[in-house]
């Protein structure tokens, strides 16, 4: 099956086409079949791939489609890597996006642009499953554009909206600075390396000493390129923001599938990475001071989706954390993890926002536990989950990259600890603010509230399974298991495990994490459901004065003001500043002169054509005299 | 020599036609023997590319005389479609012009395949004097006869040049024949200046056939003055036979290493005049046929640049961007005789809002401005590209990007006709379009394309 790993792409592809063009003929309910059916034949195949790598003895199968560029030197195929770690991104990718094609069936029942929503949602599954399985840096970078592009497309779903429009642009815009750096650092690395093969550029970069200085400057600008696609530090702003989309893809995109390519693409390139300490240790702070500041803005949010959407950032910022402690293994976990609750938790945000009338202020929720019984039980599973309480699935990714963190820095860990605690505070928050004490809407609101239909809850229903199992894959040695996941992926880190060794903690220690991450959560939980479940706190109005901290949580620490202030206004002027002078008075003076002149040589010229027969010979003749006293002085 | 022999009694067959009054049988006659011409012609093909002369060394069918010949017949062939219901509008004589083109055809297959010089005469005079009547056949007409006057004047003005030139060769070689001259070139320890002499008359009287500048007075006057039809003839077929002719010439008997020392100067000057003339001239004209009559003046300036990199490859570059050049006009002047027709004359404004009227019409026409300005993914492009690479590759750096810069002019004056056609609003009624006219542009527009996307196939004919 693995050779036919070109159907994985092709079916959401087929699907785009089909749905795209006859968008305005097909019904809706035959549009949603086709966009759910290609995503579920794509989940099928990818299932067979899986078995059969599973079982299989080589690891690393190279599938070639054709030669797509050759010039001089540079040879990119067209081709597709099936290895264990792109074995896992396809069932995600695909396995998560037809659960949530699912839900979006009901989800965008009412909207007008029903097949216009799923032709988008398909072309990103293709892009995405381009970005996992591409055998070199160009097929992934189409992908990265690819699904970058179909990000932008569905922020600005409702580009009516003239918000919304402008949060789509911003989010392409973020990732354009990104992927500059992304695409500078594969050109850097096919100077350095002569390729744009995985399969051949990382066997060159293993031959290679640590510290090599190509390799931190390639680290660094690949580093780049993930900060914009997995919105960390300081190119995060457009993920929360990018919620102006409609629910599912804030799940599909904005938290289970696209931005986590960025920490994909540094596991992929795990050996220049960890052959480059100094980039890694960028990688780590940057992470967790990203986990940590977002953190702190998602504590003091009200609108729901806001509150998930930094706590995804917060999330991603756990990953690279483990990335920069050499834990690409616990990355991937939590990668994996991550998709399974947060996807769960968007979609459960999903069914109360559509239930409330897409109202998305949990100041005016309160109380929905009995009118959305399903949607609550998947959601406290959902946060049971990320604020990684044994033995749902968070607890056991968190708690290996905290404990690989412990053994690369301390200082790391504590403030992982805390950021940790920070996650179980703002996610039993939202769940209290939501869903206990009496209901803060308006009656009409009151009126409507019902559970979401069928096609919506069974997805939450089979995410919440999924988070509360889907850690078991990845058991530690200490509790009995034997980490199946570090197993399956030990090929791919084969080279950087080499290097960074494992983990070297006793027994002892490895516990006492775990009881202080676990403590650490618990009891932010129940400040969490003093506060807000026992004393029925509710979070201040918009215009009440809060203290400072607050303050400067709730506004997000005014990052997009400082960014405002500090470069796109002297963007602005430099740019006014350019069109004025440089491009109308001098460019364009310069150019139009040109043709001015070329017409007024035209019009000389023209004057030559008298229509006098004399003239013409007289001017042929005195051609040929000039010909002949060439030829005259040069025999 | 069969295809030579078909096509001149098909001319006496058409005439006679003509004289029982068979007006509607002309057309279709003319074609299938033109069809049954260029069947013959492919019977001289040969892949191994050795064919003997033959008639004593007077003619040599090969595959480049092959090529050009084809060429030719088709283009013939597409531009008599064109001519239904055209010829009786204009002229009584309608089997005479019929077998005129004929005669000039004859002429013109002779050049593609002369192996003597006095058959390069006869080819040329036989071509030259049919088209001077065909530039005055619209007897009534005062444009018309002041063009055939002028053409004919100057014609045999140049054409003396021409016949002094081969009798130079002649006097300092001893033969007409191309391998002749060649061996004597190589043999002679100095070659005689009386030959140097020939070389610079033979490239007058070819330079004038050609229309290259400052040779090329005649070809505005004559190109407005003639009828359309004869125009599309003269600036396509005409012009591929004279460089088949020139490149013939050059390639076999002139290509010495100091020959080509002495000559390519020449030519690089009128390359360089023939670009600037022709292009700069043509952006302010306010007429589309008077500026197609320039811009066909700047592409025997990119045509030289095969002479000028003179090399194994400069006949598939000659055939190719001829070939290119031949299906653009054609087209052009397809659409130029649809608007003639209905509108009555040929301004620029008369092509305003065309493209919401008649689509195909407009886009056929884009595709063909947009092949002569040389855009990728049209035949232009390709043929554009192969002569600056073989410029280029003989290191003729600062002519490529003379004729670079030139051919940006050039991009100005062929989109004024699409931006008319697209961007400006008239009042207008749809043209009629016959069918005749829109197979032709359709087939022409497809033969752009497909050279310009895999020129592969036609480029390795030769």
């Amino acid at each position: 099956m693995i050779d036919f790993v070109w159907l994985v792409p092709l079916f959401p592809l087929i699907g785009f086409l089909i749905i795209g063009l006859g968008r305005n003929i097909l019904p809706k309910a035959v549009a949603g079949f086709i966009g759910s059916l290609t995503v579920l034949l794509s989940f099928a195949v990818s299932i067979a791939i899986f078995v059969q790598l599973e079982s299989s003895a080589v690891k690393t199968h190279i599938v070639p489609l054709f030669d797509w560029i050759r010039a001089g030197n540079l040879l990119v195929p067209f081709s597709f890597q099936v290895d264990p770690l792109s074995a896992l991104m396809l069932l995600i990718v695909t396995g998560i996006g037809f659960l949530i094609h699912v839900y979006s069936t009901g989800y965008m029942h009412h909207d007008a642009g029903f097949s216009k929503f799923f032709s988008y949602l398909n072309l990103f599954i293709f892009f995405m499953l381009l970005l996992v399985l591409g055998s070199n840096y160009i097929v992934m970078f189409i992908g990265w554009e690819g699904v970058g592009l179909c990000s932008y497309l569905l922020i600005g779903f409702w580009y009516t909206n003239s918000a919304y429009a402008s949060a789509a642009k911003k989010a392409f815009i973020m990732n354009r600075i990104g992927d500059l750096g992304f695409l500078i650092g594969v050109f850097l690395i096919f100077a350095t390396f002569g390729s744009l093969e995985f399969a051949q550029v990382f066997p060159q970069a293993a031959n290679l000493a640590p510290n090599n200085p190509f390799l931190i400057l390639i680290t660094i600008l690949l580093f780049i390129g993930a900060t914009g696609k997995s919105a960390q530090i300081p190119l995060f702003t457009w993920l929360p923001d990018a919620m102006a989309g409609p629910t599912p893809v804030s799940a599909l995109i904005h938290a289970a599938t696209m931005v986590t390519a960025g920490i994909y693409m540094i596991a992929r390139s795990n050996i220049l990475f960890t052959l480059a300490p100094l980039t890694l240790e960028i990688v780590a702070i940057i992470g967790i001071a990203t986990a940590l500041l977002a953190a702190t803005i998602a504590v003091t949010q009200t609108d729901i989706k806001k509150v998930l959407a930094y706590s995804t950032v917060s999330q991603l910022g756990y990953m690279f954390l483990a990335l920069g402690v050499g834990a690409y293994t616990g990355a991937m976990f939590h990668v994996l993890t991550h998709a399974f609750f947060k996807a769960l938790l968007f979609l459960g945000a999903g069914s109360v926002i559509h239930a409330m009338s897409n109202e998305q202020d949990m100041r005016a929720m309160g109380g929905l536990k009995k009118k959305l019984p399903i949607t609550f039980i998947t959601m406290l599973i959902g946060t049971i989950a990320i604020s990684g309480i044994p033995p749902f699935s968070g607890f056991f990714s968190k708690d290996e990259i905290l404990a690989h963190t412990y053994q690369h820095s301390k200082t790391l860990w504590v403030l992982g600890v805390i950021g940790a605690m920070f996650t179980a505070f703002y996610m039993f928050r939202m769940l209290f603010l939501t869903f206990y004490n009496k209901f803060r809407g308006t009656h009409e609101q009151e009126h409507h509230l019902h559970e979401s239909p069928k096609s919506m809850t069974i997805p939450l229903i089979v995410l919440a399974a999924l988070s509360v199992v889907g850690g078991f894959i990845g058991i530690p040695h200490i509790l009995g298991g034997h980490h199946w996941l570090s197993q399956f992926l030990a090929p791919v880190f084969y080279q950087s495990s080499v290097r960074t060794g494992a983990l070297t903690l006793d027994h002892q220690t490895e516990f006492l994490l775990m009881g202080v991450s676990v403590a650490g959560a618990v009891i932010a939980a129940l400040i969490a459901f003093v506060k807000y479940s026992k004393n029925n706190h509710v979070p201040l109005a918009d215009n009440v004065d809060r203290g400072t901290l607050a303050r400067l949580s709730y506004h997000k620490y005014y990052i997009d003001e400082i960014y405002d202030f500090a470069i796109s206004k002297p963007l602005n002027f430099l740019s006014g500043f350019f069109y004025r002078v440089v491009d109308k008075a001098a460019i364009d003076g310069v150019v139009q002169g040109l043709g001015r002149a070329t017409t007024e040589a035209s019009k000389g010229l023209r004057l030559l054509q008298s229509g006098n027969i004399g003239f013409y010979i007289f001017m042929m003749v005195a051609g040929i005299v000039a010909l002949l006293l060439y030829g005259f002085y040069n025999i | 020599m069969d295809v030579i022999i078909t096509i001149s009694l098909l001319a006496i067959l058409v005439l006679y036609l003509g004289l029982f009054k068979a007006a509607k049988a002309l057309l279709p006659v003319t074609l299938v023997g033109l069809l049954v011409a260029l069947g013959l012609t492919f019977n001289h093909w040969d892949l191994a590319n050795n064919t003997k002369s033959i008639f004593s060394g007077m003619l040599l069918f090969n595959n480049f005389s092959v090529a050009f010949s084809a060429l030719a017949i088709i283009s013939t062939f597409l531009i008599l479609m064109l001519s239904k219901d055209y010829f009786e509008r204009i002229s009584a004589n309608v089997a005479e012009y019929y077998t005129i083109i004929l005669f000039a055809l004859t002429g013109i297959i002779i050049i593609a395949s002369y192996h003597n010089l006095s058959m390069l005469f006869i080819g040329i005079e036989i071509m030259s004097v049919s088209l001077y009547i065909l530039t005055g056949i619209k007897k009534r007409d005062y444009a018309s006869n002041e063009a055939a006057l002028k053409y004919f004047l100057m014609g045999a003005f140049s054409t003396g040049f021409l016949l002094f030139g081969i009798t130079l060769l002649y006097g300092a070689s001893g033969s007409f024949d191309l391998t002749e001259i060649r061996n004597y070139v190589a043999s002679s320890e100095e070659i005689s200046p009386i030959f140097y002499a020939g070389i610079l008359l033979s490239i007058i009287g070819l330079c004038f056939k050609a229309g290259a500048a400052p040779f090329h007075f005649w070809t505005p006057d004559v190109y407005e003055g003639a009828p359309t039809l004869i125009t599309a003839f003269m600036s396509t077929v005409v012009k591929t036979a004279v460089f088949a002719a020139f490149l013939r010439l050059f390639y076999i008997s002139l290509s010495s290493v100091t020959l080509q020392e002495f000559w390519v100067p020449v030519l690089v000057v009128l390359a360089s005049l023939s670009l600037l003339i022709g292009n700069i001239t043509a952006v302010y004209q306010q007429h589309f046929k008077r500026m197609l009559a320039y811009s066909s003046i700047s592409h025997v300036g990119y045509l030289l640049f095969a002479l000028i990199a003179l090399s194994s490859a400069s006949d598939s570059a000659v055939f190719l961007y001829a070939a290119a050049y031949t299906i653009a006009s054609i087209i052009a002047f397809a659409a130029l005789m649809v608007v003639q027709k209905q509108v009555g004359n040929d301004s620029f404004d008369n092509f305003n809002g065309l493209g919401r009227k008649n689509p195909l019409l407009a886009l056929t026409l884009t595709i063909s401005m947009l092949s002569l300005a040389g855009i990728p993914l049209t035949a232009g492009f390709i043929g554009k590209f192969m002569m600056f690479t073989g410029a280029l590759s003989t290191y003729h750096t600062a002519l490529t990007v003379f004729a670079v810069l030139n051919a940006i002019v050039g991009v100005f004056y062929y989109l004024r006709v699409v931006v008319a056609m697209y961007f400006k609003d008239a009042e207008r009624n749809e043209l009629a379009v016959p069918v005749y006219f829109k197979i032709v542009l359709v087939v022409s527009t497809l033969a752009t394309i497909i050279i310009g996307v895999y020129p592969g196939f036609i480029a390795d004919l030769i």
